[in-house]
């Protein structure tokens, strides 16, 4: 555990020395800044952050492929990854180590949003109990887009390929699904029985429906489940690829 | 196994697809001593070393490193060895003294005595004054000795450095070769390169490699002698004198234990080639009759026997003598 907490801390350390993480961060305070001022901050209005935190994956999906995509590539790409994998440390303990370095730097991005909870704070007495729950969501929702980016950073040797494969995944599971899941049900008229389930699976699947149940302040093990599964399935699937790269 | 090699490869094969990279080697590396594994490029070493280091599984065969199995007792092999990769890849963005302290702890050096561990790694290969730089601002050389720090530091039972000269300028090369020197004894050391004047100055036994066979392994003194046996009729003794070339040539053609004799200069200095039985008794026939016939003799060497040409003789696919090995 103490060797997985030191890669955890050098990719922290790495990130705050890349200049991509501050581009990241930058674009990701923007956009919530934006939705904070279209959604949340009106004379009048309820002093409700929740909107700001329902929409929070359109912008995080497009920001956390760029936080991992070096993780693995880049050790590649270096040759670094002997190093790494001839020191005597478990190929588990350097998925865990990245994953929780890269999972550390996502919390100070999401943690920066704080201050906007604290403009509305000022001017207004927000329900903090919805709060805790929205960052509780988009802890989830961060385990499962940094695990996700993990993967495909240990698929390739190249980050952009990486970062647009982890995009593209993420963007299906952010909008896709559930585009096409609304889009069937309005162009079929009476839907069959399948359709319905299919549906309903694709909408269990994407990130905006659950992260609205977190930003009304309701926490459901399904969706705590959903993340959970899904962060340990794609956490196991950076393990296989870091071994089967042995065997090539 | 011997008991006393800390390196034993028993038969090892690494295939790539189609592409044998390592076709059933077998040697040993005696402990505390440094072993030069010499071949040119793609013969096969990065990949042994990288075998031995557990970074690849063999397709076949075994190899232990410090007493434990490469593929069954990893983690016992990998505390056990100090490795420097080719090139040393680091983290350019960390500072010296912090990515030897990351190394140390990934290495599992106790806290209280990492602090004292690096300073004495980064003291033992002159990065003293640069503690404090970041990697990205150090030359080659300092990368290199980083690299070779790095593979120190949790004072390793085997140290396997692939290549560690390469980049270097002359001057690190000889404080290298020194350092290198240094460790034997405390260390078992495998060393890779090509360079050969390297393994001529810093191992007491190398090992040849090419196109994933061992070709052949021995002190370099046996090496050059193997050389000289096997290749007796490519050993030649050159000879030069000031004196009319036509009589010198006769005069040494004459001699019983030449076979042949060709000139390789004409003019008023004259240079021969002899073959034949090349010992140090015609060496001193040849000073004596070039002397008292009134001309100089210049210079006597032989050629033919250095670990270069045997090297040059025993990788190149075309030569005969390859073949027979």
């Amino acid at each position: 555990m103490f060797k997985t907490l030191t890669i955890a801390r050098r990719e922290l350390m790495g990130l705050f020395y890349s200049p991509v993480a501050y581009v990241v961060l930058v674009v990701y305070l923007l956009f919530v800044g934006l939705l904070f001022a279209l959604l949340v901050f009106a004379p009048g209005a309820v002093a409700d952050p929740g909107p700001m935190f329902e929409w929070n994956h359109l912008a995080l999906m497009f920001v956390v492929p760029f936080i991992t995509m070096a993780l693995f590539s880049e050790e590649y790409r270096s040759g670094r990854i002997e190093t790494l994998r001839t020191s005597p440390i478990s190929d588990f303990a350097i998925v865990l180590g990245k994953f929780l370095g890269a999972l550390a730097f996502y919390c100070v991005i999401i943690g920066s949003s704080l201050v906007y909870v604290l403009i509305l704070s000022a001017f207004g007495r927000p329900d903090f109990m919805p709060v805790l729950t929205s960052y509780f969501g988009l802890l989830l929702l961060g385990m499962l887009m940094v695990s996700v980016g993990l993967f495909f950073s240990a698929c390739t040797q190249h980050q952009v390929l990486a970062a647009i494969s982890s995009c593209a995944v993420l963007v299906t599971f952010g909008i896709l699904l559930q585009a096409i899941g609304g889009l069937l049900g309005s162009i079929i008229s009476q839907p069959p029985a399948w359709l319905g389930t299919a549906q309903r699976v694709m909408t269990y699947m994407s990130f905006e429906p659950q992260m609205q149940h977190f930003s009304m302040g309701l926490v459901d093990t399904s969706h705590v489940a959903y993340f959970v599964t899904g962060t340990f399935f794609f956490l196991m699937l950076t393990y296989l690829v870091l071994e089967s790269r042995k065997w090539r | 196994m011997s008991s006393n090699a800390d390196i034993v490869v028993r038969n090892l094969t690494k295939v790539y697809g189609r592409f044998v990279a390592v076709d059933n080697i077998s040697f040993e590396v005696p402990r505390g001593s440094i072993v030069g594994f010499l071949g040119p490029n793609g013969a096969g070493k990065t990949t042994t070393i990288r075998m031995l280091t557990c970074f690849l599984p063999p397709t076949s065969g075994a190899a232990s490193v410090a007493g434990f199995d490469v593929f069954s007792q990893s983690m016992d092999v990998r505390s056990r060895v100090g490795y420097l990769p080719e090139n040393a890849p680091t983290y350019t963005e960390m500072r010296v003294q912090e990515y030897l302290a990351y190394r140390g702890r990934l290495r599992g050096i106790d806290r209280s005595t990492l602090k004292t561990r690096v300073e004495s790694v980064a003291e033992k290969c002159w990065l003293g004054d640069r503690l404090r730089w970041p990697i990205g601002t150090l030359s080659k050389g300092y990368r290199q000795r980083l690299g070779i720090a790095d593979a120190l530091l949790n004072n390793p039972q085997v140290l396997i450095l692939d290549e560690p000269t390469v980049g270097l300028d002359p001057t690190q090369i000889r404080e290298t070769r020194k350092m290198l020197a240094d460790l034997a004894g405390q260390h078992t050391v495998l060393l890779s390169t090509h360079i050969l004047s390297e393994v001529e100055l810093t191992c007491q036994r190398v090992i040849i490699i090419g196109r994933g066979k061992i070709l052949a392994q021995g002190t370099p003194e046996e090496l050059k002698q193997e050389s000289a046996r096997r290749n007796s009729s490519g050993a030649k003794l050159v000879v030069e004198v000031r004196g009319p070339t036509q009589q010198v040539k006769m005069a040494l053609g004459a001699m019983p234990a030449v076979e042949n004799v060709e000139v390789l200069s004409d003019g008023p200095i004259c240079t021969l080639s002899l073959t034949g039985k090349l010992d140090g008794a015609l060496r001193e026939l040849i000073a004596s009759t070039v002397v008292g016939r009134g001309w100089a003799l210049r210079e006597m060497r032989t050629t033919g026997t250095s670990l270069e040409e045997f090297f040059v003789q025993i990788t190149d696919p075309g030569t005969a003598l390859n073949q027979a090995a």
